[in-house]
């Protein structure tokens, strides 16, 4: 099989143990022509330090402060590998997934995105069956599709072409956090590139088991759903999403008994500048097929 | 053999932690899963999963959206997983669950603790919310005028320039 350089690209700020238990997972990865660039996002904890005293094969990247999901394109503007595997700092890949993730995408030229199947770090050795083992054999026809709707990715495990990546301008540095994913994944597909999840290739994640008590979530959830709708959303559809997603900030504003969803709404309209020369809508078609479950922004609060 | 069916209202990696606690608390019981299309694969990697059904919508779960493979079908449980502590924000899914047949409804949330929900609690959830869903849409009604007249200038103003 050919082996192109694939680069491991995350970020991180103030999370030192979790990265660590990350990149020592990493080492385990069997594949072998591998970069991995961590971007600190200034970190006051010893993170960037202890990486660079532990992990001496690491490109590490440092920011002078927390620029958000922005710093994920530092990481990917200094990526030099074919295929970049986009990362969380409390996630890594199994063992065999970036060599099963490069005998896709050199097998489907028009495979954009592989979409890894993310699990939980904690739990999912103990419910996974062992019939499914990850051998590869059970896994033949491994795409997870849908027949009448097209999918975005989880940015805790995901292969991407890199030039693709840069071609549709990386991540959405004006979100800071979360929805970026869903944004690029309309420009992904606007460009006729496909994203599949596969059974077969696997990341684990520590998924928190408490509340997002607090208010980042709620607010760049529901922020950045409005300008998800405005930046790539045909007029025709734009229009009642909005009005829809309007009534749900007062609906769920007033089921919680929180104002942080109205805080976002406000944000939303009053920093729309923000977008200026973002706009481009998708086809019809991807609009309307691609799904996107604008009310996970309203479930993490309470 | 108990029947019992979670509906997948959570990610994949909520449930790998949920699965553990509901194969714990529910031992003599046959465990399925309903799902969206493209998570039956996945779904069905869980050893304690008897059956995958489908849920044939791209769309959340909806009370109006019925399940042609659960016409002639009786559970003895339904689960719903919440990805918070209350299950705020899930009103939809729980609703959906009263469109199954089934004995009893549980609501499983993210530190994988259970509660019951009786149809009276559920009813009286859904009158609170009605009343919440009024004020909402009065709300809305005011604010989408400004909406319709102003979003399409703002949009156009924040276009591309040099693309269709």
């Amino acid at each position: 099989m050919n082996t192109p350089l694939v680069s491991i690209v995350t970020i991180c700020w103030n999370r030192k143990a979790d990265l660590c238990e990350s990149l020592r997972r990493i080492r385990e990865v069997d594949y072998p022509d591998l970069e991995v660039i961590v971007v600190d996002n200034a970190s006051t904890d010893g993170t960037p330090e202890l990486i660079a005293t532990e992990f001496p094969e690491v490109r590490l990247i440092r920011m002078y402060k927390n620029i958000g999901i922005e710093a994920y394109n530092i990481g990917f503007q200094n990526a030099r590998g074919e295929y970049i595997v986009i990362l969380d700092d409390d996630s890594f890949p199994q063992r065999d997934a970036v060599r099963r993730m490069v005998a896709k995408f050199e097998r489907d030229p028009q495979l954009g995105v592989v979409a890894f199947d993310v699990r939980n770090f904690y739990n999912y050795d103990d419910v996974k069956n062992d019939a499914f083992k990850e051998t590869g054999q059970a896994f033949r026809g491994t795409a997870a599709t849908a027949e009448n709707y097209l999918l975005a990715f989880n940015g805790a495990g995901a292969g991407v072409r890199r030039e693709l990546l840069r071609e549709v301008g990386f991540y959405p540095e004006e979100f800071f956090l979360y929805w970026n994913e869903q944004d690029t994944a309309f420009r992904i597909l606007d460009r006729g590139y496909k994203i599949n999840f596969f059974a077969d290739v696997v990341a684990y994640h520590k998924y928190s088991p408490t509340n997002r008590s607090s208010w980042r979530a709620p607010f760049y959830y529901t922020r950045n759903a409005f300008w998800l709708i405005w930046k790539n959303y045909p007029l025709g559809m734009a229009l009642p999403l909005t009005i829809r997603l309007i009534s749900d900030c007062f609906y769920f504003a007033l089921e919680q008994q929180t104002l942080i969803y109205l805080k976002a709404m406000i944000a939303a309209f009053v920093n729309m500048g923000r977008l200026k020369g973002k706009r481009k809508p998708v086809t019809p078609e991807i609009a309307k097929n691609l799904r996107i479950p604008f009310n996970v922004a309203f479930t993490f609060y309470r | 053999m108990k029947e019992l069916l979670i509906i997948r209202s959570v990610s994949f990696q909520q449930l790998d932690r949920n699965l553990v606690a509901i194969l714990e608390r529910y031992p003599e019981h046959r465990i399925s899963i309903l799902t969206h299309e493209h998570g039956v694969l996945l779904a069905q990697k869980y050893k304690g999963i008897g059956h995958v059904y489908v849920y044939p919508y791209k769309e959340g779960f909806k009370f109006k959206n019925k399940v042609p493979a659960f016409q002639d079908k009786n559970f003895d449980v339904v689960i719903v997983p919440v990805t918070n502590i209350t299950g705020a924000g899930f009103f939809n899914v729980l609703l959906f669950s009263l469109s199954l047949k089934a004995a009893q409804r549980v609501l499983c949330n993210v530190r994988s603790e259970f509660k019951e929900l009786s149809g009276f609690s559920l009813l009286s959830l859904g009158l609170k919310n009605l009343g919440i869903a009024v004020l909402s849409y009065l709300c809305t009604a005011f604010l989408a005028l400004f909406v319709i007249l102003f979003l399409p200038f703002k949009l156009r103003k924040i276009e591309k320039k040099g693309e269709s």
